[in-house]
């Protein structure tokens, strides 16, 4: 199964299975070593809070030259995720670097819910309502967090 | 070789579709823009010129299950059209259409559409008279 897997994918899956950063789970499916199954404790403090939210993780064929692609898979009401788990974050993009990781890539994303960025926004109407009404904004992130991430 | 995940290939299908970066005769995206499952897609068709098809917009949905893009979409007609690899409520023929008969994985929906568009277009065709325009299923 792990034939032909680059010695620096197999590396980072072991290390990320043995020793996983704090809130953070990748699984690799059996059937493909490159897609990962993730699940993100949304940070204490943060309107996620106690939401355990799940994500997808690809590493396409000219990683690390290119970034993995990253999606979450649970609802989440964020100015820079959008209604298809589609992440703003410039590492994923122009950002990118090889010596990034998986595990930074992850944390990342952790941080980046517990620290919104309304003006660079995906989700446009949320961020907006984030500028307008942080309050509410935070308020339906805490509601989306109980319906949907606590399952 | 990396296989890329159902999920990862439509969500490159669904950049291309919303930047406009394919064909410009055919047009493709999510049916429901909050379908986080993204298996209901809306296609459209602009009909092949020098054709009984020329001027005409066929809309169609495409349906990626779960077996996407190791299975074919599941393909229909919303405009009616007559075509021999339709069949009589719109369904694109599985057997009768070669994209979806010989399936390969690196196949897309534009792959599907503008194939289409080249069946309509064929000598065999191009020249079939058609029900009247705007008419649906």
């Amino acid at each position: 199964m792990a034939a032909g897997l680059p010695k620096r994918i197999l590396k980072e899956t072991e290390r990320l299975m043995a020793d996983s950063p704090p809130g953070i789970s990748a699984l690799p499916h059996e059937n493909n070593l490159r897609y990962f199954d993730v699940k993100i404790n949304g940070p204490g403090g943060s309107p996620y809070e106690g939401g355990v939210f799940k994500a997808e993780l690809f590493l396409p064929e000219d990683y690390p030259m290119a970034p993995p692609k990253v999606r979450f898979l649970t609802k989440i009401y964020h100015p820079n995720i959008d209604k298809l788990g589609r992440i703003c974050l410039d590492i994923l993009k122009n950002k990118w670097s090889p010596a990034l990781q998986i595990r930074t890539v992850l944390l990342s994303i952790q941080a980046l819910l517990g620290a919104p960025n309304p003006d660079d926004p995906l989700a446009n109407d949320v961020a907006q309502h984030w500028k307008d009404d942080e309050k509410g904004a935070i308020g339906v992130a805490r509601e989306w967090t109980e319906k949907f991430a606590k399952a | 070789m990396s296989k890329i995940p159902r999920n990862f290939k439509l969500l490159e299908e669904l950049e291309k579709g919303e930047k406009g970066l394919g064909a410009e005769s055919i047009s493709y995206g999510l049916s429901n823009q909050d379908d986080i499952t993204m298996t209901n897609w809306n296609g459209t068709i602009l009909g092949p010129p020098h054709s009984t098809h020329e001027n005409r917009i066929y809309s169609l949905t495409i349906i990626c299950d779960e077996s996407y893009p190791d299975k074919p979409p599941s393909v229909k007609f919303i405009s009616k059209i007559n075509l021999p690899c339709v069949g009589p409520l719109g369904q694109v023929l599985v057997d009768q259409f070669d994209t979806l008969k010989n399936w390969k994985r690196s196949y897309t929906m534009e792959t599907v559409l503008l194939e289409l568009r080249k069946c309509m277009a064929a000598p065999a065709n191009k020249k079939l008279p058609q029900p009247a325009e705007g008419s649906t299923y």
